[in-house]
């Protein structure tokens, strides 16, 4: 299918089945009717926000579109092809992401620009690729859609960032494809720091290969109302998927994390840590599910949710699913809602260290557990002063 | 002048009266050991002279170098010179032994007007107290405690106190769950740390560990009150006799 039919089917897709409502169950706790019942423009403006490049390799989009001035993808090994998703052409676009998803077919049916990366056979990139989504105009519709194939051996990383001028009103809908083939390896960030009255949804959807590895470490701070979804297929065995998350919440977010891990095949191994610090009134919903095929055997699937309070007006419902039809199989769960650990908040301060440090170290040291398996230095040390920032100004 | 000066000392825990007047005086230098039964009130001493908000001083004063500690916090406490060793320390996962002692020197640094040490100069400091209390690099670079084995985290607890410095050192049962080697390499690193201007109060169940911190002076602690303190042979005697006559004296 070309990308023309592609649109076309989306968009009729799109028509018949609207967006969801909190009667759907994958749609219990997050009530999207104020995206759905906003009128949206896709008129395109210059957007003014700042950013700091994060590698030699980085694409700007402004408000939707791909900014070659802002931009810097020149120099690249042989063979590794990055630009716009609009110029560059791939089959494979359209085949992973999930066709049923509201936010999947009015993406499909509408994008406006993205991120193509190509990495072919065997090249392995040092430098990581960083994707900058900068949103600043009021009103618009943002249908963001980028597509990561790593060919059979290469290694690549690639860190998305979503940057929105504060208290601009838009949406954004971003779609990444990320196809891994046989023992090939991609490293993904996402960064989230949209406006404060911005909604953002994404659809992670990943294609996993034979000894293939894919580690995604999703960090949100931004939009008032908000949702990942983040699915893998382990296609081929001995593949690794490692997806790990931090959400920081105040005043009224809302967000919500969707995980679909598919063990297709035997002897793969998925982990899920995901996290969360909530402030405020702010409302988390985690949903992890883990299906494990009939033939998937020797699956190793571990995933816990750990989710922290600061205020009695935090709410969090987090929801784990396992559904196992293989017998040899190690699968585990876990769900944790509580507060910081008195004991411990006693043990520093006996060593001299004052109750608020003794909250802020304690309450770091249970975020920065999300950012152990942080493989990208550059990366490690953006999120851990977006962490520490946000940590500042939150009622420790 | 006394580092402490514990007067008519009452307190309870959850509306429950466990120490009920206790008499004791530690002078620089001296190092006093508290023996006494499960129940007595031992740890309840250690964790009211500390600042645990969950025991609650009733009756009595705390002079400590001179000043009433009542309106002290915990860490105010610390910072001012006191350190308690804990029975059970505390694992904390995601902070760093040396991000948690370099926090925790400058926080006493900081209270006592000192400067706050740069990363070198603290690294400095590190290798000067691994000569008095050894640990292992690796300890010092994983999360505070956590995985640590017994013997490990007794040893954290006495090199934290070697970093800090205090006036006062307390050790609460600070031998229970060691075997005799962690036992003596705990000892040798708070011997190590005896000085003629700091005081111990060394709380035990067991004569065992008074083997090799060798006390001044021994109280023996029944239901919340001290009911006899003699030198160190009383701690003998208490191996050979144990509780049980106290107990009964005590009718308790």
């Amino acid at each position: 299918m070309d990308l023309k039919d592609l649109r076309e089917k989306a968009a009729a897709d799109f028509k018949a089945n609207g967006f969801p409502t909190t009667k759907d169950e994958q749609w219990r706790f997050t009530d999207v009717s104020r995206v759905a019942n906003t009128e949206f423009s896709t008129e395109w403006t210059a957007a003014s926000v700042d950013f700091e490049p994060l590698s030699k390799i980085v694409l700007v989009f402004e408000n939707g579109k791909l900014s070659r001035k802002k931009s810097s993808f020149d120099e690249l090994p042989k063979g590794v092809c990055i630009g716009s998703i609009l110029d560059l052409v791939d089959p494979r676009i359209g085949t992973l992401a999930d066709s049923q998803s509201a936010f999947v077919s009015s993406n499909t049916a509408c994008f406006s620009d993205g991120a193509f990366i190509e990495v072919p056979e065997g090249v392995q990139m040092d430098t990581p690729i960083h994707l900058v989504y900068l949103a600043d105009a009021e009103g618009v519709a943002l249908h963001l859609r980028n597509f990561i194939s790593a060919g059979k051996g290469s290694a690549v990383t690639v860190i998305e960032e979503y940057i929105g001028q504060e208290n601009a009103t838009y949406w954004t809908n971003a779609v990444t494809e990320v196809f891994v083939a046989d023992e090939g390896s991609v490293d993904h960030y996402k960064v989230q720091c949209e406006s404060a009255s911005s909604f953002h949804f994404q659809t992670l959807e990943t294609h996993l290969g034979t000894n293939a590895i894919f580690s995604n470490h999703t960090v949100t701070l931004g939009s008032v109302l908000g949702r990942n979804d983040i699915r893998g297929k382990l296609a081929g065995e001995g593949g690794e998927a490692i997806c790990n998350g931090l959400y920081l919440l105040k005043d009224k977010q809302h967000f919500d994390t969707h995980i679909f891990m598919d063990h297709a095949v035997p002897k793969c191994n998925s982990h899920e840590l995901y996290k969360g610090i909530l402030d405020d009134k702010a409302w988390a919903v985690f949903c992890g599910r883990i299906l494990v095929q009939k033939d998937a055997q020797e699956t190793d699937a571990i995933q816990s949710n750990a989710n922290l309070l600061l205020s009695r007006g935090a709410k969090v419902n987090t929801l784990p699913q396992l559904e196992i039809y293989a017998d040899d199989v190690k699968c585990t769960h876990g769900a944790t809602i509580g507060e910081l650990n008195e004991t411990a908040l006693y043990y520093l301060q006996t060593r001299g260290i004052d109750p608020i440090k003794g909250h802020a170290m304690l309450t770091f040291a249970f975020a920065n557990e999300v950012l152990d398996e942080v493989k990208c230095k550059t990366a490690k040390t953006y999120i851990e002063g977006l962490v520490h920032d946000w940590l500042e100004n939150a009622s420790i | 002048m006394a580092l402490i000066e514990i007067k008519d000392l009452h307190a309870s825990v959850a509306d429950k009266p466990i120490l009920k007047g206790i008499n004791l005086t530690i002078k620089p230098g001296e190092v006093h050991a508290i023996m006494g039964p499960n129940g007595s009130g031992k740890s309840t001493l250690s964790n009211v002279l500390a600042g645990n908000e969950a025991y609650v001083k009733t009756a009595g004063q705390v002079l400590f170098d001179g000043k009433d500690i009542d309106d002290l916090a915990a860490h105010e406490r610390a910072c001012a010179g006191m350190f308690l060793a804990f029975q059970y320390p505390v694992e904390i996962a995601g902070i760093s032994n040396m991000y948690f002692l370099k926090a925790a020197v400058n926080a006493v640094r900081k209270y006592q007007g000192k400067d706050q040490l740069d990363a070198m100069e603290f690294l400095d400091l590190i290798e000067e107290k691994k000569k008095v209390v050894q640990i292992r690099d690796d300890l010092l670079a994983r999360a505070v405690n956590s995985g640590f084995s017994g013997g490990e985290k007794k040893r954290n607890e006495i090199f934290q106190m070697a970093m800090l410095e205090p006036k006062l050192g307390i050790l609460d049962e600070t031998d229970s769950g060691l075997d005799i080697d962690a036992l003596r390499v705990v000892a040798d690193g708070v011997n190590a740390l005896r000085s003629p201007d700091r005081g111990f109060l060394v709380i035990t169940h067991y004569q065992r560990l008074l083997d090799y911190i060798v006390p001044d002076f021994v109280h023996v602690l029944v239901d919340g009150q001290i009911v006899k303190s003699g030198g160190k042979e009383l701690a003998l005697s208490l191996e050979d006799e144990g509780y049980a006559s106290w107990v009964e004296e005590k009718g308790a």
